[in-house]
């Protein structure tokens, strides 16, 4: 996490094609975008879009303010995301022969993932952390057998109060 | 009362009660029962247009006469991505349009039908929102919501679209329309509309505390100050407002192509256009200026050239209804955040008497005389005087987009604010002639003027039969010069004169008007002119006239593309300039 990252985090009606409509938008105006993530919030018929951003903080700023127009947005906020938490869940489907799973197990260990599934074709690994976390992970499973990834893009939260969105509704 | 209505039904109802009186449409299948259900509201003005594109334009062309949303309809599939261009016409200059769409039955929905498209989907970029309409209890609402949508804070257009079930569907106990709560034309950005989700969006910033005095303070210090002025003084109707600020203190005004008319063209302090094909003077006292005061603008590429040449020792003191606009392209000292008017009604009392006397001296050396030659003496200026005079300088001119374009927003003589029309950030050539039958019935009685040029005419030419049909009287002026005039000087100025595409072949105007049964004139020289346009101007109805210009006139100034306003050419380039 450097200091050009950003967040940008947008409370807005949970309908497709708002969300549709919010994803349009950062693509139209041509926004350095790393990654999206949508999810409900504890407000029902509110849904959270968490757009990490590789920018200076004024390019962010515009982005909530371009976000703020649409209809639908109920608030955007613009954060340096050191200024958060930020994190990103992976599922990993590897496979290691037999006589490698005391080794793969360690891996899983050391990056406090677990295996929560043993399946016919490999285990399916789940973790969670940010995003080079994640990254450093996957790399050390590539020494094994990577058969499918999946991961949810990063989702954050600021942590000064100043910054709490939900109260901004 | 337990009144059962169609949805088409109730969407005519709203529109009437919500103070729509003329809708542009094209009918179709998916919005037939719309049609259906029009004979029973005569209130409801139909004009039948000959491609919906026209439509979209000629609702933009009543919603920037008018002030009040323009409404255009279109069937789905074609009917629908017909109207994109004059859509996105309107989105780029900030005017309250909606659009409503039919749409396929709900159960055809996703299945490719005939004539389906996702036309929420297509427009998206493009329009300020759209919503499909999912069941007939939504329409009222939703018609009302679109209206509010389009017409408050910064205007845009708005799109519904109505599958055809929809429309069909009927609603028992409709009973009569709940009042509209507000009335119509009143652009309020503060207020929510009744019963609308705009109810849970964010609220607009304001100006921070202090900021007015603080911009008063510059105001007063600046040495060099300029006001320019753009289409937010239109929207929101500050003319008055603002002269008083620059009668108050002197500062000169420029008005950008689409601030024009918004200040009396022949005032002392009024300096003309800025940018691409600004005068001389006008681009030089910005680049010499320490103060810009921007208001309702948002200084487009075509206003200051390269940005990192742009008025480098001026502060800017920007006013705009979006807050997304200040600073975007130009860094602004104080950015003021409200409709201008509002701003300048608070800002206005900090404001104390000054001059600018030095400086209004310095920018009039600054002034160039050009001499151009027309062929037989029939130069844009002489034309756009004979227009003035028939007149009597009370018209509204639409322009097209082109060379004959700049001529107009430079040469004409604005009296009265709002007169001039012109597609500005999208520059959609085609414009001009459905949306000057928009601005005729949005003022009726009035003359209007569409000027093209021979290839933006030919592109919606075809209207002339909706206004035969219908009974608009536009005149309609094409300036001949028989090429894609703006796109050949480029060719010339930075294409080694290779006119590629751009010599284009008109048919014969005079015979063309003859045939829609409207008085055509085509005017070659000088002598003829001033009493055939007034022939035309006193001829009831459309006219046509066609005028035989200097084939390879070109605009001047011009400063080339990717420079800088310092950097202007005055005259036929020396030098053949070859693309990089």
């Amino acid at each position: 996490m450097r200091n050009d990252d950003q967040t940008v985090s947008v409370l807005l009606e949970d309908r497709l094609i708002t969300l549709n409509r919010a994803v349009g938008l950062i693509r139209r105006r041509n926004l350095p975008v790393r990654s999206v993530a949508i999810g409900p919030t504890a407000t029902p018929g509110t849904a959270r879009l968490t757009i990490m951003m590789k920018s200076d903080e004024a390019t962010a700023e515009r982005a909530v303010q371009h976000l703020e127009k649409m209809i639908g947005v109920r608030a955007a906020i613009a954060f340096p995301t050191l200024n958060g938490v930020a994190r990103e869940l992976a599922l990993v489907k590897v496979r290691a022969p037999h006589e490698r799973y005391a080794e793969l197990l360690d891996v899983v260990q050391l990056y406090n993932a677990s295996v929560v599934d043993d399946a016919a074709d490999g285990l399916i690994v789940e973790l969670t952390g940010s995003e080079a976390f994640v990254l450093s992970c996957l790399r050390a499973l590539e020494r094994f057998e990577i058969v499918e990834v999946a991961r949810s893009g990063t989702i954050a939260l600021a942590t000064a109060n100043n910054l709490q969105t939900e109260t901004m509704t | 009362m337990t009144e059962s209505l169609t949805g088409a039904q109730l969407l005519c109802r709203t529109l009437i009660d919500e103070g729509v009186d003329v809708l542009f449409g094209y009918p179709g299948g998916a919005i037939m029962p719309l049609y259906h259900a029009l004979p029973e509201y005569p209130e409801l003005r139909h004009v039948l247009v000959r491609h919906e594109q026209a439509a979209a334009h000629a609702a933009d062309g009543y919603a920037r006469a008018s002030g009040r949303a323009g409404v255009c309809v279109a069937t789905s599939g074609p009917g629908a991505t017909n109207l994109v261009t004059g859509l996105a016409t309107a989105h780029m200059d900030s005017t309250p349009v909606v659009a409503i769409t039919g749409q396929v039955a709900r159960s055809m929905m996703g299945r490719d039908a005939f004539q389906e498209t996702d036309i929420i989907g297509i427009t998206q970029p493009i329009t300020k929102h759209s919503r499909l309409i999912e069941d007939v209890e939504e329409i009222e609402e939703a018609v009302r919501e679109a209206l509010y949508i389009a017409q408050e804070g910064r205007p845009g257009p708005v799109l519904l679209d109505v599958p055809k079930d929809v429309q069909n569907q009927k609603l028992s106990g409709a009973g009569e329309p709940a009042p509209s709560k507000r009335a119509r034309g009143q652009r309020d950005s503060n207020s929510t509309p009744p019963g609308s989700s705009r109810a849970g969006t964010a609220p607009l910033p304001r100006c921070p505390a202090g900021s007015f005095e603080e911009a008063a303070a510059l105001i007063h210090a600046a040495q060099r100050p300029l006001i320019m002025v753009g289409h937010g003084v239109v929207l929101s109707g500050a003319y008055a407002e603002l002269r008083v600020l620059a009668e108050r203190t002197g500062i000169p005004v420029i008005t950008t192509l689409l601030g024009i008319s918004a200040f009396p063209e022949a005032h002392p302090l009024h300096l003309g256009m800025p940018g691409m094909h600004g005068e001389v003077h006008v681009n030089r006292a910005i680049q010499q200026s320490d103060l810009i005061i921007g208001l309702g603008l948002r200084f487009d590429d075509r206003v200051t050239g390269n940005l990192a040449g742009f008025a480098r020792g001026a502060k800017l003191i920007h006013v705009e209804l979006d807050a997304s606009e200040i600073g975007k392209n130009v860094p602004a000292a104080i950015g003021l955040v409200g409709d201008v008017r509002d701003v300048l009604c608070r800002l206005l009392p900090e404001i104390a008497p000054r001059s600018c006397d030095a400086w209004r001296q310095e920018i009039g050396g600054f002034t160039r005389l050009r001499d151009e030659n027309f062929q037989a003496g029939l130069s844009p200026q002489a034309i756009l005087d004979a227009i003035a005079e028939s007149a009597g300088g009370q018209c509204t001119i639409v322009s097209d987009v082109g060379q004959h374009q700049m001529w107009v927003a430079k040469l004409f003589r604005y009296q009265r604010p709002n007169s001039h029309i012109t597609s500005g950030g999208l520059g959609t050539m085609g414009f001009a002639v459905p949306a000057a039958m928009g601005v005729a019935l949005a003022r009726p009685g009035e003359p209007v003027w569409a000027i093209s040029g021979d290839g933006g005419f030919q592109m919606n030419m075809q209207e002339i039969a909706t206004m035969v049909q219908e009974g608009i009287p536009v005149k309609m002026a094409v300036f001949n010069n028989g090429y894609l005039g703006m796109v050949r000087q480029w060719q010339q100025f930075f294409h080694g004169r290779r006119y590629s595409a751009t010599p284009i072949w008109s048919p014969d105007y005079v015979k063309l008007a003859e045939a829609y049964g409207i008085a055509g004139y085509r005017i070659e020289s000088l002598d003829e002119l001033q009493d055939t346009v007034a022939d035309a101007s006193a001829a009831p109805g459309p006219a046509l006239l066609e005028f035989m210009i200097e084939q390879e006139a070109n605009v001047f100034p011009m400063i080339p593309p990717g420079g800088s306003l310092s950097e202007p050419i005055e005259g036929e380039p020396a030098i053949r300039m070859v693309p990089a």
